[in-house]
């Protein structure tokens, strides 16, 4: 679709309130985020990381800047300042980690308690500025939520999954994400979540007995191939013993592709789940995605940062999101310019910073 | 000049059809929303292919502008200008010079500033901070890996003296003691940063005669002069940190395959420099180089390593050390 033909489709939809889904567009290219990583990463190295805080903004600005809907796109609020500051708080945090179970097992054991009461606190105050800091149609997004909440959902529950051989997995899942829908909200509209529990464990239910099958698969093939081998009388026991390493090896690099093969389709399920089950006030979200063409996008992104050292990092992270973004749609139910917007808060960036560099996926 | 865009007032999600046009420093808005306001109090987005131009007011309101080219010219006659970052990465000429800079500024702090600053680092950690990290994992290793030494007390006695009265090739030796034990990992030795070279009994046994063994004391000594554990510890913190900075959010698998690549070399280097300071050592005290090589071959025939590619390597192969151990005769 043309910028010119989302444009012309506005002023309609706006007078006729209809509810054929509208889908996301995704306009960022590979060969533009490159020149603006590449950019930015050299700033980043050139200032010892400080300047990676600006980076951030910027590339955060250009995937909201290219995501649209309904002929309108997002927008990213995000200050670097704050942003740096949290990662200062949370670099000092690692070290002081780090050091402290160096030191002696008590003084590590209190840090680690001392982390874990943290936690929480801190995903709950980078949900809040990611989300404060965005906006489409000049409103922005919000996060409340309870401390009570928080620490059940981010803290207990883990606990308690752990404690369960993680049997209790789904269950946490689904909890984790009906908060963070539920508690999110676009001006003073508020987001709903209707996912089960039921369903969430139907999903790792399926990829637990895809991974099965495909486990039984490589062992009867690759095992009996290798048996033959090893049992064949044509070499001495030299290179029938070579010939076995090669082969559990093997046997390992194809388990360990299963499972990498394994993580696009699970993340297949899961989006759709999510975001099948998840509404904006009376409007309802859609997302049709394949796990075959994400297993595709996955792997040859891996293959491609590979074979060139890296370079090609931006280019898979646009293939990707432009996958996931495009599989989503909205479906309208009446108007969507009746959204007003809240009054707003400033939310201090220290939780972003510490969930950025601790690489939690806090994909919303 | 007066071009199309949509106004969003900050308060609702409703969309007004506008013309903006800038006259005497003001930007003025028309149509279904009217506005006005000096453009020196306006937030412009920055410019990218595919993506719609932002305006954006003091109060949160803003301007979506699709038509790039129309406004492109209308920013320029009011004088603004794309910042330096901005006009870098809009160009091709300056993102390639991008690669370039930061492949040069990669490989010098890689092959030069990473070694002296983590050396520096290294120099200047307290002492009790090693002294800590060398407890934690001898405890580690005596729960795990190794049992009390067989060897009797005054054989053990006997290898410390030994190797006590040979001349270290340089001043400053730091402390050291050496431990023995039986390991279930068979011939070993290995130096903690804290000053204690473990050598396994396995090891003793192994060697032909008491040369080969304080030539091994020598290489582990070596590491210990060189500092080079706390060195690694402290690079392999920094290449992490790095690979952080450029992989970002890529999945872990990815991103840790570089770092382990590019501490094997450090590692390397190090074996390296501790041959040396053995060597240096065996010519100070006048031992024939060869035991020194003897034992190496003894190590290289018991363990029958199968010689992996030198870069996927954290030593250098047996053999070039025992060519380099031989050649410095």
């Amino acid at each position: 679709m043309t910028d010119a033909a989302v444009v012309h489709e506005i002023p309609e939809s706006n007078s006729h309130p209809s509810d054929t889904p509208i889908r996301f567009s995704f306009s960022g290219t590979g060969s533009e985020y490159f020149r603006i990583w590449i950019v930015n990463l050299l700033f980043s190295i050139l200032t010892l990381g400080i300047y990676s805080a600006w980076a951030k903004v910027r590339r955060t600005r250009y995937f909201y800047g290219s995501t649209s809907v309904a002929g309108t796109s997002f927008e990213y609020h995000g200050n670097p300042v704050a942003i740096l500051k949290g990662r200062i708080i949370a670099v000092l945090l690692i070290i002081i980690y780090n050091i402290a179970f160096e030191m002696s097992d008590l003084i590590g054991l209190l840090m680690l308690l001392l982390v874990m009461a943290l936690t929480p606190w801190l995903i709950w105050k980078s949900l809040q500025f990611k989300l404060y800091n965005s906006s489409y149609r000049g409103i922005r997004f919000g996060f409340r939520g309870a401390l009570k909440q928080i620490y059940w959902v981010y803290l207990a529950l883990p606990i308690l999954t752990m404690l369960s051989a993680f049997l209790l997995t789904p269950f946490t899942h689904q909890r984790v994400k009906k908060f963070q829908h539920q508690e999110s909200r676009f001006g003073t509209s508020h987001f709903s979540f209707s996912g089960s529990v039921g369903s969430f464990y139907l999903a790792y239910l399926l990829v637990f007995v895809i991974w099965l099958v495909g486990v039984i698969a490589i062992s009867v093939t690759l095992g009996g191939s290798l048996f033959a081998i090893i049992t064949a009388d044509v070499m001495d026991r030299e290179a029938a013993s070579a010939a076995g390493a090669a082969g559990i090896v093997l046997f390992l690099g194809v388990l360990y592709v299963w499972m990498f093969l394994l993580f696009p389709i699970f993340a297949t399920l899961i989006q759709n789940l999510i975001w099948n089950h998840t509404q904006l006030g009376q409007h309802r979200f859609l997302s049709d995605m394949k796990w075959t063409r994400m297993a595709f996008i996955t792997i040859t992104n891996i293959i491609g940062i590979i074979c060139t050292l890296g370079l090609f990092l931006p280019f898979a992270q646009i293939r990707a999101m432009k996958y996931r973004v495009e599989c989503m749609a909205l479906q309208p139910n009446g108007s969507l310019e009746n959204f007003i917007a809240a009054s707003q808060q400033q939310v201090s960036a220290t939780g972003e910073g510490v969930a950025d560099l601790l690489d939690f996926d806090l994909s919303l | 000049m007066s071009i199309p865009a949509l106004y969003f007032d900050g308060k609702t999600s409703r969309a007004h059809q506008v013309t903006l046009s800038v006259e005497g420093g003001h930007a003025t808005i028309s149509g279904d929303a009217e506005r006005s306001c000096p453009i020196s109090e306006l937030r412009v987005s920055e410019r990218a292919r595919n993506t719609k131009r932002k305006v954006t007011f003091p109060d949160d309101a803003y301007l979506e502008i699709v038509d790039t080219a129309a406004f492109d010219a209308l920013l320029a006659d009011t004088g603004h200008q794309d910042s330096f970052i901005v006009r870098m990465q809009q160009s091709w000429r300056g993102a390639l010079g991008a690669v370039a800079a930061t492949l040069v500024v990669l490989t010098l702090s890689y092959l030069y500033v990473l070694p002296l600053a983590s050396e520096g680092i290294a120099k200047m950690l307290p002492e009790r901070v090693e002294r800590s990290i060398s407890q934690g994992m001898l405890d580690f290793l005596d729960k795990r890996i190794f049992a009390p030494s067989k060897l009797p007390l005054a054989r053990q006695q006997a290898l410390i003296e030994q190797f006590k009265q040979l001349q270290p090739p340089r001043e400053g030796v730091p402390n050291y003691r050496i431990l023995f034990r039986k390991s279930k990992i068979g011939p070993n030795a290995f130096a903690l940063p804290s000053g204690e070279i473990i050598i396994t009994d396995e090891l003793v046994q192994l060697m032909k005669n008491d040369e080969q063994i304080m030539g091994v004391l020598a290489h582990e000594l070596g590491h210990l002069h060189e500092r080079h554990l706390m060195r690694r510890v402290v690079q392999s913190s920094a290449i992490a940190a790095l690979v952080t900075v450029v992989f970002g959010d890529a999945s872990a698998i990815v991103a840790n395959i570089p770092t382990l690549l590019l501490d094997m070399k450090y590692s390397r280097d190090a074996e390296r420099e501790a041959d040396d300071y053995a060597i240096a050592m065996m010519k100070a005290n006048g031992i024939d180089l060869a035991h020194m090589a003897g034992g190496f071959e003894q190590l290289q025939a018991t363990t029958r390593e199968t010689t992996p590619p030198p870069y996927l390597s954290s030593h250098p192969s047996t053999d070039e050390r025992i060519e380099h151990i031989l050649k410095s005769r």
